[in-house]
């Protein structure tokens, strides 16, 4: 630990610190573009200068002074110092980050860098999130003293989802630098010099892309850009950041179980960006993950319970959907249901239908609704796992946890479904596609009961369907591969009479004179922790933003 | 009359000199012989430290100091030849290049063998394509010889010199700047610290010498050290206690162009004052000296009141100039400061790297500025309000005058102090292209101000008379700190007393 003198405060801090994250953690702002805590550290954008103090060259001994040059806050790292070199006796830096040269020092760096910006704020999608304009408005002048032409280099189509307007660019390479560093792909570099430096893509001579930014983690470069200058397509001209809400949830997209921060409004969602955690996602996600969402706000959304009338699919009211399924079940031998959970939904949903298979239906084998697999994709700094489901970890914990119960997967499931008269399903994964032998063993069933949130190959094959709930419209717990249980949160209602899966599951156990009564998802995740082995910690209260590792 | 002291091109004219046998016959590599057989490598760097030799690229920095932080415990370790000789105004190290590329490996060899070093980048500036040929020759014949490669001449060394081109950056002559460029990088600078002598090509530990200060190794390990202080001056730094010596030893290669009748390189003892060395170059053309720049375009200019200065690294620092790489520009009557700095400016503008915000958008900017005053467009204001001061009455109150501004001259000195601040010595760039370009902008524009004032009153460029045109010692802060020092045999006969 590194004892040190910020402005007038004494802090101590980790050893290899720099001064940027020193005051931020102080709340002390030190303006920074080119810095980014997951980059190297080029100390390009001049912005974050500080002041650091020592030993005055030629004066006696101990006379402790400000350093001639400012120094960047962004590499100036403290550590520990040898009790000769401790300034003032016991300091192991003093460093002034609002002395009256480092102010006059960012008004000079801020004029510099609106030069030649077009300050078209009222056209950008940045605005209201922008360094730019929040340093600007903090640090910089109110006039400009620039009389000649500004650069008007031109807007650039970077690859499938990224934008490049190179007037707004500010050139601190963070994007470069990701492409180089996290990534590895290296798409982004350099041209031209000195006020003509621009991003770009490799091209040929005559200007047709040679390489576009289309790797799966290229959307992070829009997050990082600290100016407008990197733009979404997707998110293009959608919404001003500050008419959206925020809520911290997770990624539903694979097994990595990054953690995100999802924008919305009440007509869905607009946007997903990621959210820093240490040991998961760091500060990125892939795009598979900040593009995925779309069917969140789809059209086709189930709204409705559909009932199966003459071959057809045709909607009901909730009430005839789950007396015609009470029916059935309360009709048919225990050996003869099969109740299959989900790596899509989430452990309280699981959890329910579990209690629901064991207490209510007397069945101990569960099948596991899975096996949803795509490319795995390793990058110098990241990977997207192969499992396409956010909570297969948790699914096959939670499903398995009460006594007997036997949790199938593959072949032996389909097998088992086969044989069965009435199938539970819970699906919420609408792109999976069927293989032909679990097509072949749906069909043979007799009653198929499916909860999913959009049409899919297996509500074509249901008799009733039952609307559930997306990631983004429930709240719950999502176990990811390396064993982080994490919270995803609520953000927009679901559409229609759509319900939570557990909420689905618990009105079928009371009709059946279950005793499943839970009024919130915190409710079962405290019954998941006294229940569950491993999870004895990971109530929601604990989970917090986070996240629990099981041990 | 001043005599030149030809030692690093005192066989430059011989005819063939580039080869090895004749070189040979000059004393080529018996001082590296001499090296070996007499010195260990660590008397070697102590010999260099106490001759004085400073670093001719431009900081003067001393290079003995240099090799002391250099670490002997991590290998490898590299030496890169700065050959990028990119400022303009200086020409020397391309007629050692071209002329007796023999002597530049001498030096290197023996700069090897006193740090341990066994591999030698020479970074040779795009344009010398004649002088990398007469290099890459002299590198083979070398070779042959077996002066390089493994085991050179039985002593045990294997020292390799490769030459790489630029590819016609001026940053890459700085010395971070051409180490990325080397590894194949984009050519900008890089923080410091670490310095390159801690962390340079490929992150280990390198010396950078620029190729005139490899050419004096030969002659102080031939020669000795005591030979070798004597040229020159020893000036005492007073602000230590005792006072340290602060040495101005060697020969300097002044690359001497513009308004003299003979211009060229000319090889000098260090020390000598502007006069002198306009004498030595055939004398001025033109009436009278209006202005010299001392050390390549980003130097600041030296006034015809200033022509007493020595030109020596503390001589011309204490004159708030420098040295640099001892390009001498002299201009006569006849010349417009505000074009001249125009010139200076476009280049600037030209060659910033584009890497940290204030160089990228400040130099085009202040190139901006100057073109608008050159073309007459530049901004003035007169201001009616009343300006205060002592009345004829001898109270204080509006004493009727009324005030001009000229707006772009202010604009234009307060842009170029914040990329670099030329008061405080304090840059907010990466690297000191910062200051290369405020200090030119900075230093005409106070030392010559009646001239900016002209072009923008009359909205044409007005080259005024050299003493209409200067601005008075006296009443420029520009000139301040500018006293004479002395040396350090005088200093040390008074504190002895």
């Amino acid at each position: 630990m590194a004892f040190i003198k910020l402005n007038d405060l004494e802090i101590e801090v980790e050893d290899g610190t720099n001064i940027v994250e020193a005051a931020r953690e102080q709340g002390i702002e030190v303006p920074h573009y080119c810095y980014h805590a997951g980059l190297s550290r080029p100390a390009n954008c001049r912005m974050c200068l500080v002041e650091p103090y020592g030993p005055i060259p030629g004066a006696p001994p101990g006379t402790i002074g400000p350093a001639r040059q400012l120094a960047t806050g962004c590499t100036l790292t403290v550590r520990s110092a040898p009790p000769e070199r401790k300034l003032e006796d016991k300091y192991d830096a003093i460093v002034r980050t609002d002395s009256p040269r480092v102010i006059k020092a960012r008004e000079d760096i801020l004029e510099f860098l609106l030069v030649h910006h077009p300050l078209d704020c009222p056209v950008c999608d940045q605005a209201g999130e922008c360094d730019l304009q929040d340093f600007s408005y903090r640090h910089g002048h109110d006039k400009s003293r620039y009389l000649e032409v500004k650069n008007v280099p031109p807007k650039k189509d970077l690859g499938p989802d990224v934008l490049l307007y190179s007037t707004r660019c500010i050139v601190c390479t963070r994007c470069i630098r990701f492409c180089d560093e996290v990534s590895g792909s290296g798409e982004l570099g350099l041209i031209n010099r000195g006020s003509h430096d621009e991003i770009d893509i490799p091209r040929s001579h005559e200007g047709t892309p040679i390489q576009l930014l289309d790797n799966k983690l290229a959307g992070n470069v829009v997050d990082i850009c600290p100016v407008g200058a990197l733009i979404s397509k997707d998110f293009l001209f959608k919404s001003r950041p500050w008419f959206m809400e925020k809520t911290n949830s997770v990624c539903s997209g694979c097994s990595v179980g990054c953690n995100v921060t999802v924008e919305y409004k009440a007509d869905g969602l607009y946007r997903i960006k990621p959210r820093f955690h240490e040991d998961i996602n760091q500060h990125w996600m892939c795009d598979d993950g900040r593009l995925g969402y779309h069917y969140v706000n789809s059209d086709d959304r189930l709204q409705l319970p559909l009932k199966k009338v003459d071959d057809e699919l045709s909607t009901t009211q909730w009430a005839d959907a789950l007396t015609l399924i009470t029916e059935k079940l309360s009709e048919v031998e225990e050996n003869d249901v099969v109740v299959i959970g989900s790596a899509q939904a989430t452990n309280e949903d699981n959890f329910v239908l579990q209690q629901f298979a064991h207490d209510v239906l007397k069945t101990t084998q569960l099948g596991l609704f899975g096996q949803q697999l795509g490319e795995e994709h390793k990058y110098p700094q990241f990977t997207i796992e192969a499992d396409k489901n956010p909570n297969t970890a948790g699914a096959r914990t939670i499903l398995g946890s009460a006594n007997g119960n036997v949790v199938l997967e593959g072949e032996a499931l389909w097998e088992k479904v086969a044989g069965a008269k009435v199938v539970y399903l819970v699906s919420g994964a609408p792109d999976r596609p069927l293989e032909d032998a679990e097509r072949e063993a749906l069909e043979k069933v007799e009653f198929l009961i499916v909860q999913d949130v959009l049409p899919s190959a297996v509500t074509e094959l249901a008799d009733v369907v039952l609307p559930g709930t997306t990631f983004a419209e429930k709240d719950g717990t999502f176990t990811n591969s390396t064993g982080w249980v994490q919270r995803i949160r609520k953000t927009v209602d679901p559409p229609g009479e759509a319900q939570a899966d557990w909420e689905i599951t618990q009105q079928l156990a009371k009709r059946l004179g279950g005793e499943i009564d839970y009024h919130f998802a915190g409710e079962i995740a405290i019954a998941i922790s006294e229940n569950v082995e491993g999870y004895g910690d990971a109530t929601h209260q604990n989970i917090g933003d986070t996240g629990v590792k099981l041990d | 009359m001043v005599q030149e002291k030809r030692i690093l091109y005192e066989h430059l004219d011989v005819p063939n000199i580039n080869t090895f046998d004749v070189f040979r016959q000059h004393e080529g590599y018996t001082r590296f012989e001499k090296a070996i057989a007499e010195f260990q490598p660590e008397e070697l760097a102590q010999m260099v430290w106490d001759a004085g030799l400073k670093g001719r690229g431009g900081a003067g920095f001393s290079t003995g100091e240099k090799w002391s932080f250099v670490p002997r415990d991590i290998e490898p370790r590299y030496l890169c030849c700065n050959a990028d000789e990119s400022e303009p105004g200086t020409f020397s190290n391309r007629y050692v290049l071209e002329k007796n590329p023999h002597l530049l490996i001498e030096g290197i060899l023996i700069c090897c063998y006193a740090m341990g070093i066994e591999t030698t980048y020479v970074y040779i500036r795009g344009e010398f394509t004649l002088g990398k040929k007469m290099l890459d020759a002299a590198i083979k014949e070398a070779y042959e010889q077996g002066y390089l490669g493994e085991n050179v001449r039985d002593t045990g060394l294997n020292i390799n010199i490769y030459s790489h081109p630029g590819a016609g950056a001026y940053i890459c002559g700085e010395e971070t700047g051409l180490i990325e460029s080397l590894e194949g990088k984009r050519g900008q600078p890089r923080n410091k610290p670490p310095f390159p002598a801690v962390q340079g090509v490929f992150m280990k530990p390198t010396v950078v010498q620029n190729v005139e200060t490899l050419c004096n190794l030969p002659f102080i390990v031939g020669n000795g050290v005591e030979w070798y202080t004597q040229m020159g001056r020893t000036y005492g730094d007073t602000r230590f206690d005792p006072p340290k010596a602060d040495p101005n030893t060697g020969t300097k290669l002044y690359c001497i162009s513009g308004d003299v009748n003979e211009p060229g390189v000319y090889e000098l003892e260090l020390g000598l004052t502007c006069t002198e060395l306009i004498e030595v170059a055939g004398g001025l053309r033109g009436e009278e000296v209006k202005a010299v720049i001392p050390g390549g375009s980003s130097a600041p200019i030296l006034t015809h009141y200033e022509l007493d200065t020595r030109l020596d690294f503390t001589s011309l620092t204490l004159a708030k100039s420098m040295l640099g790489s001892g390009g001498i520009i002299v201009m006569n009557e006849t010349r417009n400061i505000v074009d001249c700095l125009l010139n200076i400016m476009k280049f600037y503008a030209h060659e910033s790297c584009g890497q940290c915000t204030p160089c990228r958008w400040g130099t085009p900017w202040v190139r901006d500025i100057v073109q608008r005053i050159a073309d007459g467009e530049g901004r003035q204001t007169t201001i009616t309000r009343p300006k205060f001061g002592v009345t004829e009455s001898g109270r204080w109150g509006d004493t009727g005058e009324t005030e001009e501004i000229y707006e772009d001259l202010d604009l234009l000195e307060n842009v170029a102090n914040n990329i670099a601040n030329v008061d405080t010595m304090t840059w907010n760039t990466i690297c000191v292209f910062g200051i290369a370009v405020s200090w030119p902008a900075v230093s005409y524009l106070r030392k010559f101000r009646p001239e900016f004032e002209a072009a923008i009153r009359d909205s044409k460029l007005v080259t005024l008379s050299v003493a209409e045109a200067t601005v008075p010692p006296e009443e420029n802060y520009a000139y301040q700190q500018r006293f004479i020092p002395k040396e350090f045999a005088e200093i040390q006969e008074t504190t002895e007393d």
